[in-house]
């Protein structure tokens, strides 16, 4: 049951949003600085609990992911800092490395243009290759006893203030399939900013928690009770689970997100209009079905509010079972 | 009445095999630290490498709890922390409590007379104090060791060297351990080492002078090297106090050392008179190297910094550190052959221990697992289990390929051959028999019944087997009947 655990960690770091976050009084705001050091305190807390956990930290920037630390020394920087008897040396380096990293990105991003959008799929893409890299490294020296359970528990936490990017639909969904096969859990810590649809998603999908911050100066502890417990010991002692989980999807054409939609039925692509032909699969619809569908179509499309999900219809007219 | 006679046990009633142990039994060092008072606990914990040591060799549920508390200021009270449990996880997470309380992490509930007060968790201050400097950083404590500033006349040794010395060392140890009583003189180790395994049991002098191995040191022999290591280092803790040793000093020095980094050289100026003392010591088991004996400088070996962490202490062959056993080299076939790919003496002695050799080349010794070559090991106190748990750590690679992986004809076998030893067992008592009547025998069968001695009855012959404790009262009631009827 003790086995090490590998934990990735995806920081949100979009400049405008932390600066939205820090000046924010109701519901109360957390500097950036102030969070960096929450969380380093956790990360020390992750590599204090087993010699033989492993870590690695990924920064969500405007535009770009970048690897800022990983226990297998990818992305150590070169400094030889001076060493402290009063702190264990592990934990020293890895927040030395992790701040001196983001420090540089900082240092050398323009202000004046306008902001990208974070690059929030490029790390989770790249935290699943990172996890099945070593999982296959660990799994193929490792020749243990008999049995061959894996002997590797890996996570993901992906600590986000941004809202939804919902060109991001498609990447998201198929990193929550491949995070589905390798057995990875994804955790969401939201904290700061509204509800994040296919974070949500992930979540769900993968048993993970999800977890939006009320009190940003009781982070620390948030952080440990929720986030720290390897999936072992999660069935022994409960992390928070959602209730209600918000299932729209975002239509492959124009990627926005909807909540009623059409779906093809060989290859399962959401559209938000009737097409002749899907893009996805090049299946040819017939021409009667479309002018029964456009007929039939609600006749203004509000634009997508937070409320309760509502079921896809198929495009041979038969709605879809409810979810959830 | 008779004499003692033999009583024939059931061949199915085998003494209990020891058991394998789970991944849930703590680390050994938990349970030593389990019998010592607070006052002791309390002076250990002002050290944070201490508590991070400690604390990484706590159970995994026991470590989320205390991570839990961690951050808190004011007491919770137990029924919300409780609230997070799930069904099958209150009898961990009773089980986790009562460990933290024992090792005063968690205060001891005071049972005061009065109305049952709900009951309020909190880390020991002291604890808590060091754990949060340990993993922030900070404090004056200096107790993650100085290191020595970089001295180019002796620059510090490198990881090769280090591993070669740790192995020598500790080989030296098990292999004169092996080769006690075979008439072999191999190289000894020192005076100190040897006090340490007599003490410990391990070997026994024996017609005086020499050292010979006892039945507890071949189990030793065959235990992974991270036990063997923590109950040489038990029995060190054991006997500090005799040696005016202070055991928190003793104790926060080999915590200290399993935070320390392999590669690098630390200094000696912090260290207090007792901690330098047990330096010389810890050159001799292997933990760590100094370049002579009064040097200001130590370095230490993979042993010293895998003593909280379950990654292979000693180099293997096939690299450091990245699979979680020692490459195999045996090879088992259901002819009992056996073929082990080995040209290290410490191991080709061990295998002696139960197999017969039979040819030896320079790289493969080759032997058979016979009958009087286990009943040569069980006689001297190895188990079954020991011995097939023994095979199968290092059965070569090739063996991977046989579900399962030893062959189960042999493992049946060397289990059999252990219960061939339990077929008889023997008690000493009395047999009575020749009794008057009927109604004799069962009263004095009722009484001596009632006081629990009677080991065998046979009501048709009419006789009974009492031990040997109960014959003085049965005699004495007899005596009494047969003066009250007379």
């Amino acid at each position: 049951m003790d086995k090490p655990s590998h934990l990735s960690v995806i920081v949100d770091l979009s400049p405008t949003q932390w600066a939205f976050c820090a000046q924010s009084t109701a519901p109360p705001g957390l500097p950036l600085q102030t969070f960096l050091s929450q969380l380093l305190a956790f990360l020390n807390a992750h590599i204090a609990c087993k010699d033989e956990n492993t870590l690695a930290v990924f920064g969500a920037f405007p535009g770009q992911s970048v690897m800022l630390y990983s226990s297998t020394g990818e992305a150590m920087t070169s400094t030889t800092e001076a060493t402290d008897p009063n702190t264990y040396r592990p934990f020293k380096t890895l927040d030395s490395t992790v701040m001196s990293s983001i420090a540089e990105r900082f240092n050398s991003y323009d202000v004046t243009e306008e902001e990208e959008p974070i690059g929030l799929v490029g790390c989770l893409t790249k935290a699943l290759c990172y996890i099945n890299r070593t999982i296959s490294v660990v799994s193929a020296s490792a020749q243990g006893t008999e049995g061959a359970t894996r002997s590797i528990d890996p996570r993901i936490l992906v600590l986000s203030v941004s809202p939804d990017q919902s060109s991001t639909y498609i990447p998201i969904m198929n990193s929550i399939f491949s995070a589905q096969k390798l057995k990875v859990t994804i955790d969401v810590c939201k904290v700061f900013g509204a509800d994040n649809v296919f974070l949500q998603q992930a979540a769900h999908l993968t048993g993970g928690a999800y977890v939006q911050i009320e009190r940003t100066d009781a982070l620390l502890q948030y952080m440990m009770m929720s986030f720290l417990p390897p999936p072992a010991i999660r069935q022994l002692i409960s992390v928070p689970t959602q209730d209600r989980v918000d299932f729209r999807a975002a239509c492959f054409c124009h990627k926005r997100i909807v909540e009623i939609g059409f779906v093809c039925s060989v290859c399962l692509s959401i559209f938000c209009q009737p097409v002749p032909v899907c893009s996805t699969c090049r299946t040819k619809f017939p021409i009667k079905t479309l002018q029964r569908l456009n007929a039939s179509r609600p006749l203004a499309t509000t634009p997508s509010t937070p409320g309760t999900p509502r079921p896809l219809t198929q495009k041979n007219g038969a709605a879809l079972p409810r979810p959830g | 009445m008779v004499g003692p006679s033999i009583r024939i046990k059931p061949a199915g009633e085998s003494s209990k095999a020891s058991t394998v142990d789970g991944g849930e039994t703590s680390h050994r060092l938990i349970g030593f630290l389990l019998s010592q008072p607070q006052s002791t606990m309390n002076r250990l914990y002002q050290k944070p490498s201490s508590c991070l040591s400690i604390f990484r060799l706590l159970q995994p549920l026991e470590r989320q709890v205390v991570m839990n508390l961690l951050w808190l200021e004011t007491p919770i009270p137990g029924a919300t922390m409780a609230a997070w449990v799930t069904r099958e996880g209150k009898r961990p997470y009773q089980e986790a409590l009562s460990t933290l309380q024992s090792l005063h992490i968690l205060p001891q509930q005071s049972t005061r007379p009065g109305p049952p007060q709900p009951v309020k968790h909190n880390l020991n201050p002291t604890f808590k104090a060091s754990l949060r400097q340990a993993i922030t950083g900070g404090g004056t404590s200096g107790s993650f060791g100085i290191l020595a500033e970089n001295d180019d006349k002796h620059p510090a040794p490198d990881i090769e060297a280090l591993d070669a010395f740790a192995l020598e060392r500790w080989e030296t140890i098990l292999y004169y351990m092996v080769s006690s009583g075979t008439g072999q003189f191999p190289a000894k180790p020192s005076q100190g080492v040897l006090y340490l395994l007599q003490r410990s049991g391990l070997m026994a002098t024996v017609r005086g002078a020499t050292l010979q191995i006892t039945s507890a040191g071949f189990q030793f022999l065959l235990h992974p090297p991270h036990e063997q290591l923590w109950e040489l280092l038990l029995q060190y803790l054991q006997m500090a106090e005799e040696r005016q040793m202070d055991l928190v000093e003793v104790l926060s020095f080999l915590l200290m050392l399993s935070t320390t980094e392999l590669g690098k050289s630390y200094s000696t100026e912090n260290l207090s008179a007792t901690q330098k003392a047990m330096l010389e010591d810890l050159r001799d088991y292997g933990l760590i190297r100094q370049r002579t004996a009064t040097s200001r400088k130590f370095s230490p070996t993979r042993l010293a910094t895998t003593l909280t962490s379950s990654s292979p202490p000693l180099p293997t062959s096939a690299g450091t550190g990245d699979g979680s056993h020692v490459q195999g080299f045996i090879v088992l076939e259901t002819n009992y052959r056996l073929y082990a790919y080995t040209d290290n003496p410490l191991q080709i002695a061990v295998l002696n221990l139960f197999v017969t050799l039979k040819y030896r080349f320079p790289n493969l010794v080759v032997g058979q697992i016979t009958r009087d070559s286990v009943k040569k090991a069980l006689a001297n106190g190895i188990t079954a289990d020991q011995i097939i748990s023994y095979l199968i750590t290092h059965a070569h690679p090739q063996m991977r390929k046989n579900k399962p992986l030893l062959p189960v004809t042999v493992q049946d076998q060397i289990r059999l051959w252990e219960l061939e030893r339990n077929r008889v067992k023997s008690q000493e008592g009395y047999l009575y028999t020749a009794f008057a009547s009927h109604a004799d025998y069962e009263w004095v069968l009722d009484y001596a019944k009632k006081l629990g001695v009677v080991l065998w009855e046979n009501p048709s012959k009419r006789c009974f087997f009492g031990s040997v404790e109960g014959h003085m009262n049965i005699r004495g009631y007899i005596e009494r009947r047969s003066a009250g009827n007379a």
